[in-house]
């Protein structure tokens, strides 16, 4: 092992000796040019010229509808900051800036520390400074000392819709927050994040990159100018986000939901793309940022109507007769079924010992399954229903995209529930499941639990044949087909020919959602579905078609009643608006 | 028990502990002085961290000197392979401050593996050096040790650290030289490098084709070797601008970024300048102990580790950095000259690579600094603020104490 020799030649020693001895000398001499030689200068440098860099913020991308309106844009506003090396009474600047910005000095002293990082670095006092209060500080500047203003770009909302939900908000980073981040080091105490919605799903897009600033201060600190032998590093700003809505659709679903709890979604079957989205009630964007109050904020988080809620995304309710062609396709991809084969329906319906009503009381006699789905008969469903078993209704539901996460582009999205018979017999331990539960689920009642979005995504699939996409805001995004469901073409068929029928026929439904455009057809079903928290919700889901433009509708009115008397009506109007927009669009290019 | 102790220790080079000791304390009066204007909820400053630090470095010190040599020659290549797994772990977990250098067990320090690939190469280079009664007058024998280096180099380098990546390559040339090859093989190794480097250079491409043309005229290898050695090299200097052209942009920006950090956006110009006017500000006795304006006005960027040297330079003047680099000199040939006296190849051949190490390290740390190199991040032993460096650096004393044997002086 270590036997071999260690044969060195005294010369190979010498030169190990001599690098060393220069490398050294080299070191040394470079030490002396810098520190004795060139003393004077590096010493009037330090003193003189200090050099400061100051990163400048980068102003958030936009957010954009369709065609290029603002809905989210920047404005500037003032920050004033402290450095609290050079602060020399402090106590006398605050109560200078007190006086100027009429802000009280527990406030002022409370953020100082709140942004406090170090004694060399800026910490902001206070932020939003209007120009009143900016030239009085500009007038005492001599009474102040190590008190600047920088300029911050800030988040406005000139578009006049809410639509808080989707476009989310920005938060500024604060200490704790920066511990607990992934990627802490592209951030900094007092930069802003996207917090909820498009803003956080898109802020690596949104957000720009800072740049450097670089600035001489004279030895009290102040600044005297710009390096000379440095460029200044410029913030690049964040790319713009053009979303899928469309402004003025949006607005006006929002005006006719403005009166209602409850949700408006429109959505392109074709594409997936979203072209209004209001969760009601809902709150102006703009809270978050500006100076709203605690008691504003406490309003909006104890209000019993929810408006933080979104509701299309994680709302969870009963889809009611929504659900009826989820029994309608297993009937008919099972062969259960002749398309002309007539149930009777008395009004009332007797199943063990639970009694099932119809809607419409006197009952609607004889009648086949078109009929039954467009004026939405119960009775001939408890019955149809038995036909198919609770797996085969479990695994089309499924098929259809309830109980998962449909993979739009929010933060935080619900998979609703679908339940399993594993589920039910958990849930119901001493029974459970029964035939008595398959009859609730066939009318979208009990266990069975949707989000708005889900049955966007369920009626795009019946209205593309299956060949739909994931809804998605990002107007610039390839579409991700949903899964693909294989069904006959005849089924298919069928399907949206009831769902034109409950529309069109002068005893369906849905007939308050068709705006009577010549060329456009509706199709849709309407929803009454029970539920435990009061009044019965309305729903009505449903497309309209024009050639090849399309555009499927979820109208859903918490409590409101009747689906086809509250909710359908709403339908009308977006239905409307997109398409004598579109016919008008036609006329123009003629 | 004493007695066995002092047995073992009387032989031993314990000069190396004065220059260690006095190394260690200038880092930690220079930390103190930038910990002076740090808070924290809890008390911690990079100094109290760095005190604590001291203990495992010690530890891990005292250890290696009741290891005995035979142990550490027959177990290194078991260390070697460890090492590697070690150096890839980080890539399982997530990236700490953009890269995969640490390995983070959830406690507030966390690990990088990369600085005992140092000593661990350098130890297993001297074994397999040692073990091979190699002809060192053939070329082809002096490749197999190179892999032993180049291995972990190159997974550093994807990490990435370009720093550390250097550094474990360094010592192959100075131990190849040390066990006897042939200068000339030496420069067959790094005459590639050159030739790719200067290539995107006309002037400079030309000088070198000269002196290599030169050097090989001189050496009069065989005349088909020769020929092809300086053909060949021209053409690989020819090829590069080419090759570089078919990169990606983004792949050309990242490889200049790589050694040229002054390319990137958070300007290593400034930290540079910044660095510059510290040292020459500090004059022949330095501001004093916490009067450095540019270091406690935070104008120093990584004061702590990378510019530490700067903050010397600042407060205790060029006094003071001209005694540490006397000691540091000192400390150099001091190794050399016990690496000389070795009796054996193996602890000859640890001393000369660990000094190569400490050597890289005080280069490219105070030639950074001062303005000579691209800034290159890499830490001044003993001095800079770091956990797993303080405690390879001193596992390296150890390894000079143990294989340095003044006996025979």
């Amino acid at each position: 092992m270590l036997k071999s020799k260690n044969l060195v030649p005294k010369s190979r020693f010498l030169v190990a000796n001599s690098v060393i001895i220069i490398v050294f000398s080299i070191l040394l001499i470079r030490f002396f040019h810098i520190q004795v030689y060139g003393h004077n200068e590096y010493k009037i440098r330090a003193d003189n010229n200090r050099i400061r860099a100051i990163p400048t913020a980068a102003p958030r991308g936009l957010i954009l509808d369709r065609y290029g309106q603002i809905l989210v844009d920047n404005y500037p506003t003032y920050i004033l900051t402290g450095l609290p090396n050079e602060m020399d009474n402090e106590n006398w600047n605050f109560s200078v800036i007190s006086a100027c910005t009429a802000i009280d000095t527990t406030i002022l002293i409370d953020n100082f520390d709140r942004y406090f990082r170090g004694r060399f670095i800026p910490s902001r006092i206070t932020r939003d400074l209007t120009f009143e209060q900016l030239s009085c500080i500009e007038e005492h500047k001599h009474e102040l000392t190590g008190i600047n203003y920088i300029q911050f770009p800030e988040r406005s909302f000139p578009s006049g819709v809410n639509m808080s939900h989707v476009l989310g908000y920005v938060k500024e980073i604060d200490r704790s927050l920066l511990r607990n981040m992934v990627d802490f080091e592209q951030y900094d105490v007092g930069d802003l994040i996207g917090w909820q919605g498009i803003e956080k799903q898109y802020e690596n897009q949104l957000r720009g990159t800072k740049g450097l600033a670089f600035l001489q201060v004279d030895a009290f600190g102040r600044e005297v100018g710009t390096v000379k032998d440095i460029n200044d590093i410029k913030p690049i700003p964040g790319k713009n986000v053009f979303t899928t809505i469309d402004l003025s659709l949006q607005k006006t679903l929002e005006k006719a939901m403005s009166s209602y709890k409850g949700i408006a979604l429109v959505t392109d079957p074709a594409t997936g793309q979203i072209l209004a989205f209001v969760s009601s009630p809902d709150f102006s964007p703009d809270i978050f940022t500006g100076n709203t109050t605690l008691r504003q904020w406490r309003e909006i988080v104890s209000d019993p109507t929810k408006p933080l809620l979104n509701r299309i995304t994680n709302g969870l309710y009963p889809p009611g007769s929504t659900l009826k062609m989820i029994t309608a396709i297993a009937l008919l991809e099972g062969l259960t079924i002749e398309q002309n084969e007539e149930l009777e329906c008395a009004g009332i319906y007797q199943f063990g010992d639970r009694v099932f009503k119809c809607w419409k009381i006197s009952g609607h006699g004889k009648i086949n399954l078109d009929q039954a789905i467009t004026q939405s008969c119960n009775i001939f469903f408890y019955q149809a229903v038995q036909r198919i078993s609770l797996n085969r209704f479990i695994n089309l539901c499924r098929s259809f995209g309830f109980g998962s996460k449909t993979g739009i582009d929010l933060p935080n999205e619900l998979a609703g529930l679908l339940p399993t018979r594993d589920y039910m017999n958990r849930r119901y331990t001493s029974r459970g499941w029964s035939r008595g539960h398959l009859l609730n689920l066939a009318l979208g009642q009990g266990d069975l639990l949707t989000t708005p979005i889900q049955l966007a995504v369920y009626i795009n699939k019946i209205a593309t044949k299956g060949n739909t996409f994931i809804p998605h805001f990002l107007l610039s995004k390839v579409p991700e087909p949903t899964n693909s469901i294989n069904l006959n073409e005849q089924t298919w068929i069928y399907i949206q020919d009831y769902l034109l029928h409950a529309v069109t026929e002068k005893n369906g439904t849905g007939s308050a959602a068709d705006p009577k455009i010549n060329g456009t057809n509706v199709y849709g079903k309407t929803g009454t579905a029970q539920n435990p928290h009061g009044d019965d919700h309305a729903w009505f889901v449903g497309y309209a078609k024009n050639g090849n433009q399309m555009a499927s509708t979820i109208i859903l009115v918490e409590n409101g009643g009747g689906g086809g008397k509250i909710a359908a009506p709403i339908a009308r109007i977006a239905f409307e608006h997109l398409f004598n927009k579109i016919i008008e669009n036609r006329l123009a290019v003629k | 028990m004493l007695k066995t102790v002092y047995n073992q220790t009387s032989d031993m080079p314990l000069s190396i502990i004065i220059f260690t000791t006095m190394l260690t304390i200038l880092g930690l009066i220079s930390l103190f002085s930038i910990s002076m204007d740090q808070f924290d909820e809890v008390g911690i400053t990079t100094f109290t961290k760095q005190l604590f630090f001291l203990i495992p470095a010690f530890v891990g010190f005292i250890t290696i000197l009741f290891i005995p040599k035979y142990m550490i020659h027959k177990y290194i290549y078991f260390a070697y392979s460890l090492m590697l797994m070690l150096i890839l772990t980080p890539f399982l977990f997530e990236t700490i401050a953009g890269t995969h250098r640490w390995i983070n067990f959830g406690l507030p320090v966390s690990i990088q593996p990369s600085e005992f690939a140092k000593l661990i190469v350098v130890v297993a280079l001297a074994r397999y050096l040692s073990d091979h009664n190699l002809q060192m007058k053939r070329f082809m024998t002096i490749l197999f040790p190179i892999l032993i280096a180049l291995i972990p180099a190159v997974i550093v380098l994807q990490q990435p650290d370009l720093g550390t990546a250097i550094i474990l390559l360094t010592p192959i040339l100075p131990m190849l030289y040390w066990v006897g090859a042939r200068p000339f093989h030496l420069f067959i190794l790094v005459a590639p490098l050159l030739s790719i480097a200067t290539a995107f250079h006309t002037t400079s491409f030309t000088l070198w084709a000269i002196v290599m043309g030169s050097i090989i005229y001189l050496t009069q290898p065989r005349l088909f070797f020769g020929v092809m050695l300086y053909f060949g090299n021209i053409f690989l200097g020819l090829l590069s601008p080419f090759l570089w052209n078919s990169l990606r942009p983004y792949q050309q920006k990242r490889i200049l970024t790589l050694f040229n950090p002054e390319l990137d956006p958070l300007g290593a110009a400034y930290q540079t300048i910044q660095s510059k006017v510290a040292i020459g500000s500090g004059g022949f006795f330095g501001k004093g102990l916490g009067s450095g304006t540019q270091t406690h006005l935070k104008f120093l960027p990584v004061q702590e580790s990378d510019f530490i040297v700067s903050v010397i330079g600042e407060e205790f003047g060029f006094i003071t950095i001209a005694i540490m680099l006397i000691v540091f000199l000192i400390f150099m040939l001091k190794i050399v000259k016990l690496a000389f006296l070795a009796k054996e190849r193996f602890p000859g051949l640890v001393l000369i690579g660990i000094a190569t190490i400490f050597m890289a390290h005080v280069f490219v740390n105070t030639a950074m600094s001062t303005g000579m190199i691209p800034v290159k991040g890499l830490p001044l032993p003993f001095i800079s603020a770091g956990g797993s460096f303080l405690l390879s650096c001193f596992i390296m004393i150890g390894l000079i104490m143990k294989m340095g044997d003044e006996s025979i002086e």
